[in-house]
């Protein structure tokens, strides 16, 4: 049956897929057994929401700002060394892993093998049970193992960041410590 | 009289000729708005209704973009009032708290952003794993997120040293001591990054080089493949 060009004009607003067939391949796309009726435009569903988050983070940031004020000591000084010394906040759980044992283990090996780990975790995890839900029960173990290397993570950067005084000795956050 | 306006804002010739569709009030136009826009073409132009639920992704990953964008704007305006160079670095940061218009604001702004950013870019791989969001097909981009993550710490590190001041001395100091327990090659790194023995001149403008030019354009190129990845992976991972 002949299909005016208005028709099909309407038809495609109703099923509201704007593809065009270019090739067959084989393999499923990601949206086989998708209806259109789960979908929605972009404009402006989506865009008025990122465009609400950019304010938040605006306000956010803007409010951080007018309230506290970024640290600025003395002018760098070589020959006056501040105990403890200490680096970012982000590498004070390695900096603490460091004083444990030989600076090679905490400093070089444990954050190399760390992020290379991270890389394979998608070769590893070969499951497709639970893609896209929050702490699916099938993958608990995985979301311990996890847990644990977070927990442990930010558990030593408070450790480095709160509890270490002068010569890396540890200190409560409420005890003093000691002037010479 | 409204409708008068809308006209001669709307219906003339330049108007059309940048956005060449019409206001977006159908949904055939509404495709065209994002497909035919640069900027909002990096969208597909439908999404499933529940990947816009916020309790999906918590917006993490957004929100770690907008603190980069943030952080490129403020730090663009903060390099027109900074030298970096040892005698100038520091009387620099004090003129931004003191002399210049709103200063303390850029530099807050810059400051909190980044360390932002780090926890942002953090929790934002913590809620892709814990939504087994990173399996096949989307096993490169999670490697990627891995090493925008790292990229992200070596800016904020970098950034670290700029105010020239004793926090900054020393922990880079710090960091720059780790290099060199590296077998084999960590003398020779380590002299690499700071330009000499001691942090000094040499590594002040090597880091700020890498901050302000080389980590920047890679990280922006490096989002740019993340953000194509969701895009040819089929978007937010979903329950099959």
């Amino acid at each position: 049956m002949p299909v005016s060009d208005e028709q099909r004009m309407s038809e495609q607003e109703k099923d509201l897929k704007s593809y065009g067939l270019m090739n067959l391949v084989e393999g499923e796309t990601p949206h086989v057994g998708k209806e259109p009726e789960e979908m929605t435009t972009t404009w402006p569903h989506l865009l008025v929401k990122e465009l609400n988050l950019f304010y938040l983070v605006m306000i956010f940031i803007m409010g951080m700002s007018v309230f506290f004020d970024a640290p600025l000591e003395e002018m760098a000084n070589p020959s006056v060394t501040p105990n403890p010394a200490k680096a970012p906040w982000y590498f004070l759980g390695l900096q603490e892993l460091l004083s444990w044992g030989p600076p090679f283990w905490g400093g070089i090996f444990v954050p190399t093998v760390g992020v290379i780990i991270l890389i394979l975790v998608p070769y590893i995890d070969r499951s497709r049970v639970g893609t896209g839900l929050w702490f699916h029960p099938s993958r608990r173990l995985y979301n311990i193992l996890f847990t644990v290397f977070v927990v442990v993570f930010i558990g030593l950067i408070i450790v480095g960041t709160f509890m270490r005084g002068p010569i890396w000795g540890f200190y409560w956050p409420w005890e003093p410590w000691p002037t010479h | 009289m409204i409708e008068k306006v809308k006209n001669i804002v709307f219906q003339n010739r330049f108007w059309k000729s940048v956005f060449r569709h019409g206001m977006p009030v159908n949904a055939r136009l509404r495709s065209e708005a994002v497909m035919s826009n640069l900027f909002l073409h990096i969208h597909p132009v439908k999404i499933y209704k529940d990947s816009l639920l916020f309790r999906k992704t918590l917006g993490l990953g957004l929100i770690s973009f907008y603190l980069f964008f943030i952080l490129c704007i403020t730090g663009i305006l903060l390099m027109f009032y900074y030298i970096p160079h040892v005698q100038r670095a520091y009387q620099d940061m004090k003129d931004l708290e003191f002399a210049v218009s709103f200063g303390m604001i850029l530099r807050n702004m810059h400051r909190w952003g980044a360390h932002s950013m780090v926890a942002l870019v953090f929790l934002h791989m913590c809620r892709v794993f814990y939504t087994a969001g990173y399996r096949h097909p989307r096993e490169f981009n999670w490697g990627v997120g891995v090493i925008l993550f790292v990229c992200t710490l070596a800016l904020s590190l970098t950034g670290y040293l700029l105010p020239w001041d004793q926090l900054a001395f020393w922990a880079i100091t710090i960091v720059v001591n780790l290099i060199e327990t590296m077998p084999i090659i960590g003398d020779d790194l380590r002299y690499l990054v700071v330009g000499g023995t001691l942090v000094g001149q040499n590594a002040l403008i090597r880091f700020y080089v890498m901050h302000v030019m080389v980590l920047p354009l890679l990280v922006t190129m490096l989002i740019a493949v993340h953000f194509w990845r969701i895009r040819k992976d089929g978007g937010l991972a979903r329950p099959e």
